[in-house]
């Protein structure tokens, strides 16, 4: 029992971590007061930019930069059409994850069979034979760890540094920042920017980390999974990672329990299993859904209706 | 600030032509971005655009791109009706494939014997029902708990195609199918009709999507409901005050909209694919959405956006058979396309 939830809470952290930095930088973004569904579309091009950089170039950090900079890209579409352009952000989103979809099979295809030299596991000296603590948390892949350091760094810049003042104020109350002569659209652009440059990274660490693979539409909404535990965990980077573990928790269940023959009826079922996530998400969001929408910036309101 | 996702009663005193100046420049522009993404495959622009152009005019064309744009239309009405309430439903996906499922399931309950016209009627109305029902889940989350319609709906998609997996991989499964995970096809008594003759024939679903058409247009145009849908649309606020059930309003709307996406899977289950297989519908709902948007959410205007889509869906098999590009390759101009009409056809920024 004690090593199934071992492994239930490795997998958590292992299956996790890619929608912690979905999630992440969702935050960024809707702090901003910009919903950008197109998460989903940025993990994906990440996905394979990571993949298909570490093939051709042989190393996986430059993998993880080249989805970061193809996760920006499109995330600069999204804040383009909809800071500048004005067009329905949730629309827009939603276009612009096609769009990633429509590109990764595109220029995936050739990447489909294709093995790569890709992360490993890295066991930290020491850390990773504490009893427990070790195989949960240090016997994972580089972009796992600095993930760690992700979420107090992103805590820090939105809620201790000036720079998230201006990120929280472009969010709230856009022209109060234009009144004291803040860009508030470049703080907009840029938060977005950010948070589709580490879905990009999130993504290269599904494909280069995780699964070692791409194949298309491998995020299966792992984005959208992220963009709800932003809801849910009101933008705040602790409570954000503390949900994308608990649907990497919803992931490692079904493998750990095949494993070990337990039948549960119904949920004895791949499928069943599989959806796990989706249902576990939507639970939540309605145990915690209207506390949250209540505490959401100015700007978002508006988008949530 | 409101942020208004339709714009009913736009005034538009630039001149019409220039309007439309504007969205061939917009089309001409997914061109031409979508020409250098091929060029950058190995693929000549030119010659697949040609190819492309060429599949329109064969025979077969028009009968393929209305059998396509037969789910397409009904699921582009299902983010239109509730787009008129300001929802943004972007569950097609996987109201489609719940619309199938019902489908199967109410034939399986007739069993082969059953007379076709009884079971065909009984798998719409099953389709419709569960495709409500799906769609609903979403409105209730937002009216109940205030969480957006369109995150909800998106989570609901992946759940809809688990549990079709989940019946074409187990109870379902066609064990004459030679191990491929389908349900077993419905017999031909209990399919829809065909219509027309030779190479213009196609299933009567186009009629279901025709009517839901001019039903959708009449009801958003002339009944009170849709009158109110408009209103709560506008100003959720202002309706609230005026004494509507603005609650019921949305959760009604996106029914609705479930139930006619829910006929689109019942009428390509029943006149085209006759089982369930892991690539029912795939991306249709997504397309579907683009469709919407792209009309404005006008009922009319939405079916033509529809048969547009359909039309290029189709026109883009070629890709695949003539440049060797990946079968959803098309789907990255579809993108472009909508991407220039908001970014070129939409108003100004204030800032």
């Amino acid at each position: 029992m004690s090593l199934l939830i071992t492994e239930v809470c490795a997998g958590a952290i292992a299956g996790g971590t890619c929608i912690l930095y979905a999630a992440v930088g969702e935050s960024f973004s809707e702090s901003a007061g910009v919903v950008n569904l197109g998460v989903e579309g940025s993990m994906l091009v990440g996905a394979l930019a990571g993949y298909a950089v570490t093939a051709e170039a042989g190393n996986p950090w430059a993998g993880v930069i080249g989805a970061a900079v193809c996760g920006a890209v499109l995330a600069a579409v999204h804040a383009w059409f909809v800071l500048s352009r004005r067009s329905n952000q949730l629309a827009t989103g939603l276009v612009v994850m096609f769009l990633g979809l429509g590109l990764t099979s595109l220029f995936g295809a050739a990447y489909v069979a294709r093995t790569v030299e890709s992360f490993s596991a890295w066991d930290v000296p020491g850390l990773s034979s504490i009893p427990f603590v070790g195989p949960v948390l240090f016997r994972h892949d580089p972009l796992t760890y600095l993930s760690y350091a992700l979420v107090p760094a992103a805590w820090w810049v939105l809620y201790r540094s000036r720079w998230g003042l201006l990120i929280r104020g472009a969010g709230e109350r856009r022209h109060v920042l234009e009144t004291y002569g803040h860009p508030a659209l470049g703080v907009q652009y840029g938060s977005v920017i950010l948070g589709g440059a580490l879905a990009g990274i999130g993504g290269a660490q599904l494909s280069t980390a995780y699964a070692n693979a791409w194949f298309e539409n491998m995020s299966q909404g792992r984005g959208f999974i992220g963009a709800a535990v932003v809801i849910f965990a009101a933008r705040q980077p602790f409570k954000v990672a503390a949900g994308a573990y608990l649907f990497g928790a919803a992931l490692a269940l079904s493998p750990a329990l095949q494993a070990r023959n337990v039948s549960i009826p119904i949920l004895d079922n791949q499928f069943a299993l599989a959806s796990i996530p989706y249902v576990a998400i939507l639970v939540v969001l309605v145990v915690l859904g209207r506390k949250r929408a209540a505490e959401a910036p100015e700007g978002l309101k508006a988008v949530f209706g | 600030m409101t942020t208004i996702a339709i714009a009913p009663t736009r005034v538009d005193v630039r001149p019409a032509v220039l309007a439309v100046l504007r969205w061939i420049v917009a089309i001409a522009g997914a061109l031409v971005i979508f020409g250098v993404l091929m060029w950058t495959k190995g693929a000549n622009p030119l010659t697949a655009y040609s190819s492309m152009f060429e599949t329109l005019t064969r025979d077969t064309a028009l009968s393929g791109i209305v059998i396509k744009a037969t789910p397409l239309i009904l699921a582009a009405l299902a983010v239109a009706v509730p787009a008129r309430a300001g929802l943004v439903n972007v569950g097609g996906e996987g109201q489609l494939v719940m619309g199938g499922v019902a489908a199967a399931r109410v034939a399986r309950l007739f069993g082969p014997g059953a007379p076709g016209g009884l079971v065909l009627v009984g798998m719409a109305v099953g389709a419709a029902l569960v495709g409500a029902g799906w769609a609903a889940v979403g409105g209730l989350l937002r009216v109940r708990v205030g969480i957006s319609e369109a995150v909800t709906t998106l989570l609901l998609n992946y759940i809809a195609l688990n549990v079709m997996f989940f019946l074409i991989y187990d109870p379902w499964k066609d064990l004459a199918g030679g191990g491929q995970p389908t349900s077993p096809a419905i017999p031909v008594a209990q399919r829809l009709p065909l219509i027309g003759s030779g190479s213009m024939a196609v299933h009567a679903g186009i009629l279901v999507a025709l009517i839901a058409t001019a039903a959708m247009w009449w009801v958003l145009r002339s009944t009170r409901w849709g009158f109110k849908l408009e209103v709560v649309g506008g100003n959720a606020e202002a309706a609230r005050r005026a004494g509507f059930a603005v609650g019921l309003l949305l959760i009604g709307a996106m029914a609705v909209g479930g139930a006619l996406a829910g006929l689109g899977g019942f009428a390509q289950l029943a006149g085209t694919e006759f089982k369930l297989r892991p690539g029912f519908l795939v991306t249709y709902g997504y397309i579907a959405f683009l469709a919407s948007w792209l009309a404005r959410h006008k009922p009319v205007r939405v079916a033509v956006a529809a048969v547009v889509l359909a039309a290029i869906s189709v026109s883009g098999d070629s890709l695949q058979l003539d440049s060797r590009l990946p079968a959803a390759t098309v789907n990255v101009l579809m993108a472009l396309v909508l991407l220039a009409v908001f970014g070129w056809t939409s108003r100004r920024s204030e800032a």
